[in-house]
């Protein structure tokens, strides 16, 4: 145990990294297109295995100090485009949309103008804004980058609250406890969440 | 009697005012939820509360007592388990 022990110490992210096989389309969508600054790179002629191909790693400033990097291989072949999903993974006709779609890059920004900013900037691109979406509390646009990766710029229309956080653990504690039940549902989780809220009620009467 | 939580955020104050609407319905508060109360069927008119699909199909927090068995564009329905 010290001083550090039970604190969050962790400060955002400090590269989340994808391969691609177009340089050229990712530094443009990124840095020509986006605005995001080349931050860093490394040319690694070979890398541990004997097997490894010479690389370049390379990075874009996302704001924030954040960064998104790529890894560039010499010479590996790009895999199949058939099928749904990016350079990364790919997956038959049958793995539905709402899935390929879940997992993707969300970037922050602080009002409408900025995000009708890279609005502009992707219309005028050759990777336009694929989907506006707005509803009472967020409003994002997203489209895919040239390695095929779903990118989503969104604001927030009002802050998060305290009670939304709050809300947020029961939640997830509620889900734990469902989870590790065979056949769980929504109501599951519905339901013992409601269990939650009346055993934590009473240590809220002070503090809400 | 069927109990369902509603986290109180502004979204989602007209899904309890809605709510409260139809007799017999009692809403309370209990930390920082509504608490929508009844002994027969609740049921919340979409289009009455305002509220766009987004905030409509996230607005419930918990539910005792009571089932989902209607939860579409046009409305939401608990009836007693």
């Amino acid at each position: 145990m010290n001083d550090l022990s039970g604190r969050h110490l962790a400060r955002g992210v400090d590269h989340a990294a994808f391969p691609t096989f177009n340089p050229v389309g990712t530094v443009r969508f990124y840095r020509d297109v986006l605005g995001f600054p080349v931050v860093h790179s490394i040319c690694a002629a070979g890398w541990g295995p004997d097997d490894h191909p010479d690389f370049i790693h390379f990075f874009f400033d996302i704001g924030n100090d954040d960064r998104i990097a790529f890894f560039y291989y010499f010479g590996l072949p790009r895999p199949s485009s058939e099928g749904k999903g990016d350079a990364y993974a790919r997956f038959g006709d049958s793995t539905p949309d709402w899935f390929v779609r879940s997992r993707h890059l969300a970037i922050h920004v602080d009002s409408g103008d900025a995000l009708m900013e890279y609005r502009r900037r992707l219309d005028h691109s050759e990777w336009p804004v694929e989907m506006q979406v707005q509803h009472e509390t967020i409003e994002s646009i997203y489209t895919h980058d040239p390695n095929g990766y779903l990118v989503e710029v969104t604001r927030a229309l009002r802050p998060v609250t305290p009670q939304e956080d709050l809300d947020a653990n029961l939640t997830i504690d509620a889900l734990v406890d469902i989870a590790q039940r065979e056949g769980h549902t929504m109501d599951d989780l519905l339901t013992r969440k409601a269990e939650l809220i009346v055993e934590r009620a009473p240590s809220w009467e002070v503090r809400v | 009697m069927s109990r369902l939580y509603v986290l109180d955020v502004p979204e989602n104050i007209s899904v309890a005012n809605v709510a409260g609407q139809s007799d017999g319905v009692q809403v309370d508060k209990l930390g920082p939820y509504f608490v929508i109360e009844h002994n027969g069927p609740i049921v919340i008119d979409r289009r009455a509360t305002g509220c766009r699909h987004a905030v409509w199909y996230s607005c419930v927090a918990g539910l005792a007592d009571g089932r989902i068995v209607q939860w579409d564009k046009d409305a939401l329905r608990v009836d007693p388990r």
